[in-house]
């Protein structure tokens, strides 16, 4: 086995060319070799001393962040945190503080799995990867990314280098909320994403999405009848039926597929309601687990 | 005996541990050592067929493989002798070793795994607590009639032991009850769950072996190689480097005889390091399922007229050390309170799951749960509130318990005005959140311990002891009582601990015994020591023996602190150049108990020096996810006399931490064929720091005659007692619904909650 710490990006693409598989923060990989989810690669090339990788660069149009930002950086980041609050409550909930100084952003996105906390907020937020090769670099929608539990569309050579967000319009809110059962160190039993944008009182544009109740990250459809209204009650509970209605909860130890089912109802609500007020101009701090509390407020 | 102003409290590991500098077991490699892997019998009950081990054995690079075959034909346990170091015919639970090998590495180990040939018919596995002791049930142990028997064991069927306390007519006095209230509890399997997964280390030299293990009772380690070996006390030596921690999972022998048989048949040191998964299995050492029924009666005052009750709990496949459990568990759903008529009946069941064995407090978070859940409802059934009802019901000084014990001066009922007032009962709180109260006991156990204590000629002492260190800090509070007794500064004192091979024996990190037992032992020693200084000081300074006072490193006569001589100098001038004291603590005598008879009496019914206590805690419960988090939790113990405030504080802050977890979070699940489902850290959910509630301890200090040192009882296992049910009845009163099955998780809770929404 090797290991090769890259310094630039040239360097990774052509150690990725030649058969060697990234390794940014090593939390999901190593974890799960160790776990015996399957043994480590021959080659690994170190990606996260690249530094280019790490940046947020807010441009025109879009904010590019960096696939080796740490969820350190996401939960504290003061454009993240303004314009893209959802992906600071997700990164915010992300394992330990440990976990949350070395695992990336990008990390989490390739690693594929249906339960990963920024990937709702994301998929809301219409983000689309940056995927560089020595030969290309395209961006892929998220949707068209996962395929699979733990498998994305990306092709073994190419680099996940970025995750590119379109600026939010005016009166534009997000939010992250994840039923947890203790307030560390937990995965995601069911999570729900918002984007919410306003005109005056109602709701002008609305997206919801679910975490870890299919094999990917599912977007919630159908909530066109929501557009136009306030969001109130009836409104948030059109949201929170459509989404129990779309998710195909499984049982298994953590929680029943009942529990779930309704559980997706009660995050996809309090996601859309957190983004709402945020859209108004409220601020709710990350993450909204804690503030607004799924038991756990502080 | 006066209770002096100790000095403040230095832990000597600390350092070590905070640094990392510390050694733990395996943390340790010796020249030539092989890795040891054991072989399981993956299926919770089956009948082998076929066990061939040649190929694994032909397999280069591996040393040694064992069977049942290849060492003594020994059953041991306590109470019944009911297991062998390797499965011989019947396969009992998924985690009973089959076999072990020794190789060159993991890996070599490993394939000699696969390369043994395991054939199984499997069996029908017993889980069931209700169907195993029904007539006509499959047995656990078909033999057990033959099995050997100690203390007081009625067992038959799958029944491994029955315990009842019967006080009394309860019947009769329930026939007179104004309220009846019957409830049923059931508690779901849970983990010591020690961070540091067991290793052990066997290294042979000529016909003695030295073992290196994560042990919190060397000495029963040592008792647990030599009977299954069949080797002399005087050829196996235990050492327990640094500990972490144990939580009365790594109480007993575990798997240092197979390591010490391994590293014989192999001839080179083997070291054995468990994953975790294989912490979670294999080890006999879980806490006990229980399922409680209990029916109380009550007059129009609001007096306990009479209980009657029946628990079943689930031992597992082996007795370990559970002998007692039946009757433990008994006395929690008894309980600290004055209830003249009682019959409580309990049976330990065998199982095809894990064997059940100490847990800090066996039985007790459990049977407390179950019990003042009960009291609640009663409390609520003739509308008086939970705190009244208590202080009208429970043992005070002078009042007679369950079984007929008086009890002399006990501080139960300050502790429950205690904490009710810490935690502001009666006050409005925001809507989802509640308070919830619930008392709790524990006793504390005397067990013969031994200390050797000794005064150098610099004036520094060592104090050698059997007591463990398994993170508690009550091992360093054996340096303070020594410093105290030879009147010099506890950083002089240098202990030596966790070595069967330098200390006398005594019962280790177990049974809240450290203090109380080994406490006694080393206070007698170093008592001894400073019997000498002060003969040679009153010599030197033509005084009565009896004026002199030994302080501050001198000794000096008594009202005239200027003749005085420094200690250091009387050690070097001794003729020895030293002065040795060795002592055995003294025995003790266990109260009294009239009026109750007994059937299984397993040492549990007479309570030496016990301790109280009362914990609120404060929830809120999201009724939509029904997750609950536990916001304050106010402690107040009656310990006896605390010698360490600190020490003392964070015992009662890891226990009720503890309680959080077990009332909220941590329960084993299985799946049909009795395999444990989630037997690993991201399934089996401890709670974390960040869950930590806000936890405020008192104790009420009463000096406790016929106890530990200086009046002190034990202090480590009551904090882990009561938490649990105050947690629920916290829930209940935030949610209006009662939750009846442990742990009390989100989807428990809001099934709960739904199903009543649902009904109404
Ligand atoms: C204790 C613990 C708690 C956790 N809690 C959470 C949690 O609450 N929520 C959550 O979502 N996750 C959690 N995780 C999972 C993990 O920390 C996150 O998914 C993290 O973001 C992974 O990032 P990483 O940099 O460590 O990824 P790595 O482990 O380095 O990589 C993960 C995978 O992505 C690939 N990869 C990495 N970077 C790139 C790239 N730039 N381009 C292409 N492929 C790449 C790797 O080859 C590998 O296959 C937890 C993990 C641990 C150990």
């Amino acid at each position: 086995m090797t290991m090769t710490i890259a310094t630039t990006i040239d360097e990774i693409l052509s150690g990725l060319s030649q058969g060697a598989r990234p390794i940014a923060g090593g939390t999901d990989l190593v974890v799960g070799s160790r776990q015996g989810k399957g043994t480590l690669p021959e080659h690994l090339i170190a990606i996260d001393r690249v530094s280019e990788l790490a940046h947020i660069e807010v441009g025109a149009e879009t904010t590019r962040i960096g696939s080796g930002v740490t969820h350190a950086t996401l939960m504290t980041d003061p454009t993240i945190v303004a314009s893209f609050t959802g992906v600071s409550d997700a990164a915010a909930l992300v394992g330990s503080p440990a976990t949350r100084n070395v695992g990336t952003i990008g990390g989490n996105v390739m690693n594929g799995s249906p339960a990963m906390d920024t990937g709702a907020p994301l998929v809301v937020l219409g983000a689309q990867a940056e995927l560089a090769s020595t030969s290309a670099t395209r961006l892929v929608d998220l949707d068209e990314l996962w395929v699979g539990p733990g498998r994305t569309s990306a092709a073994d050579d190419e680099l996940c280098t970025a995750l590119v967000i379109p600026n939010r319009p005016e009166s534009s809110g997000s939010a992250y909320v994840r039923l947890e059962y203790r307030r560390a160190m937990e995965i995601a039993i069911v999570g729900a994403a918002a984007a919410v944008t306003l005109d005056g009182d109602a709701i002008s544009s609305v997206r919801v999405a679910l975490t870890a109740v299919a094999p990917t990250i599912i977007s919630v459809g159908g909530l066109d009848a929501v557009v136009g209204q306030p969001a109130d009650e009836a409104a948030l509970a059109a949201v929170s039926e459509a989404s129990s209605e779309q998710a195909a909860p499984i049982s298994d130890l953590r929680a029943s597929d009942r529990y779930r089912r309704h559980m997706i109802g009660v995050m996809a609500r309090r996601a859309v309601e957190a983004a709402a007020r945020r859209a108004s101009g409220e601020t709710i701090s990350v993450p909204v687990n804690r503030a607004l509390g799924v038991g756990a407020q502080s | 005996m006066a209770v002096t102003n100790l000095p403040e409290f230095i832990r000597a590991d600390g350092p070590d541990k905070v640094t990392g500098s510390g050694r733990y077991t395996a943390d340790m490699t010796l020249t030539g050592q092989l890795v040891a892997k054991f072989k399981y019998g993956e299926v919770s009950h089956g009948r082998i067929t076929k066990l061939d081990v040649e190929a694994a054995r032909a397999i280069p690079g591996v040393f040694a493989v064992l069977t049942a075959a290849d060492v003594p034909d020994v059953r041991y346990s306590y109470g019944l002798a009911d297991r062998t170091l390797f499965a011989t015919d019947i396969i009992r639970f998924e985690g009973e070793i089959v076999a072990a090998v020794a190789a060159i590495d993991a890996d070599v180990a490993q394939q000699a795994l696969d390369a043994i040939v395991l054939e199984v018919d499997v069996l029908e596995p017993i889980t069931d607590l209700h169907a195993a002791i029904a007539d006509g049930s499959p047995l656990v142990h078909e033999a057990i009639d033959t099995y050997e028997v100690t203390g007081d064991t009625p067992h038959s069927g799958n029944i491994a032991t029955h315990s009842s306390i019967s006080m009394g007519d309860a019947e009769a006095a329930m026939a007179t009850a104004d309220t009846v209230v019957t409830s049923r509890y059931l508690a779901d399997a849970s983990h010591a769950t020690p961070i540091e997964p067991r290793a052990v280390i066997a290294q042979w030299e000529g016909d003695k072996v030295t073992v290196w293990t994560s042990t919190q009772v060397p000495f029963d380690a040592r008792a647990g190689v030599c009977e299954t070996l069949e080797l002399p006390t005087s050829k196996v030596r235990i050492i327990a480097p640094h500990l972490g921690g144990g939580f009365g999972g790594k109480c007993g022998a575990h798997f240092e005889p197979h390591i010490a048989a391994l590293a014989r048949a192999a001839k080179r040191p083997v070291k054995l390091v468990f994953s975790r998964w294989e912490e979670f299995i294999a080890p006999d050492r879980r806490r006990e399922a229980m399922i409680i029924d209990v029916t109380t009666g009550v007059d129009a005052d609001g007096k306990i007229v009479a209980r009657t009750g029946e628990i079943l709990l689930d031992n597992g496949a082996y007795m370990a050390d559970s002998s007692f459990f039946a009757q433990a568990a008994a006395m929690h759903v008894a309980g600290p309170y004055v209830i003249p008529a009682v019959h409580i009946d309990a049976k330990l069941v065998y199982t095809n799951h894990q064997p059940s064995g100490s847990v800090r407090a066996p039985t007790a978070p459990q049977g407390c749960w179950a019990i003042e859940s009960h009291t609640d409802e009663i409390a609520k059934a003739i509308g008086m509130d939970a705190l009244e009802f208590r202080r009208k019901n429970i043992v005070t000084s002078g009042s007679t318990g369950c079984v007929g014990q008086t009890y002399d001066e006990i501080g139960l009922d300050q502790c429950l005005d205690m904490a009710a007032a810490s935690a502001g009962w009666g006050q409005d709180l925001p809507d989802g959140e509640a308070l919830g109260i619930s008392v709790g006991w524990w006793p504390s156990f005397a067990a013969p311990a031994g200390a050797y204590a000794k005064l150098h000629g610099d004036g520094t002492v060592q104090v050698i002891t059997g007591a463990s260190e398994c993170g508690t800090g009550s091992v360093m509070t054996l340096r303070m009582l020594a410093a105290d007794e030879i009147g010099i500064d506890e950083t002089a004192v240098e202990l030596i601990y966790q070595d069967t091979g330098a200390a006398p024996a005594g019962p280790g990190s177990s049974g809240s015994q450290t203090l109380f037992n080994h406490g006694r032992a080393v206070e007698k020693a170093s008592r001894m020591v400073a019997d000498q200084v002060k003969e040679l000081a009153a010599a030197q300074l033509e005084a009565n023996v009896s004026d002199i006072v030994l302080d501050n490193g001198t000794a000096s006569v008594a009202g005239s602190p200027a003749i005085s001589i420094p200690i250091v100098e009387l050690a070097g001038a001794s003729e020895t150049g030293e002065i040795l004291g060795s002592a055995a603590a003294d025995a003790i005598e266990w109260p009294e108990i009239t009026g109750s008879t007994c059937l299984g009496e397993q040492g549990f019914s007479s309570w030496l020096a016990p301790q109280f206590s009362c914990h609120v805690a404060r929830v809120r419960v999201d009724a939509d996810t029904g997750v609950t988090r536990v916001l304050e939790v106010h402690a107040v113990h009656d310990s006896g006399t605390i010698l360490n405030p600190v020490a003392a504080h964070g015992q009662v802050e890891g226990g009720v931490m503890m309680g959080v977890g077990q009332a909220l979070t941590e329960g084993t699940r299985y799946d049909d064929q009795g395999n444990q489902l989630n037997a690993g850290l991201l399934e089996y959910k401890l709670q974390t720091i960040a869950d930590a509630p806000k936890i405020t301890t008192q104790f009420v200090e009463i000096f406790t005659d016929n106890a530990g040192p200086r009046g002190a009882k034990g202090l480590a296992e009551a904090p882990n007692v009561a938490t649990c049910g105050a947690v629920n009845n916290a829930i209940t009163n935030a949610t209006g619904v009662r939750i009846r099955q442990l742990p009390m998780t989100a989807e428990r809770v809001w099934e709960a909650i739904n199903d009543s929404e649902a009904a109404s």
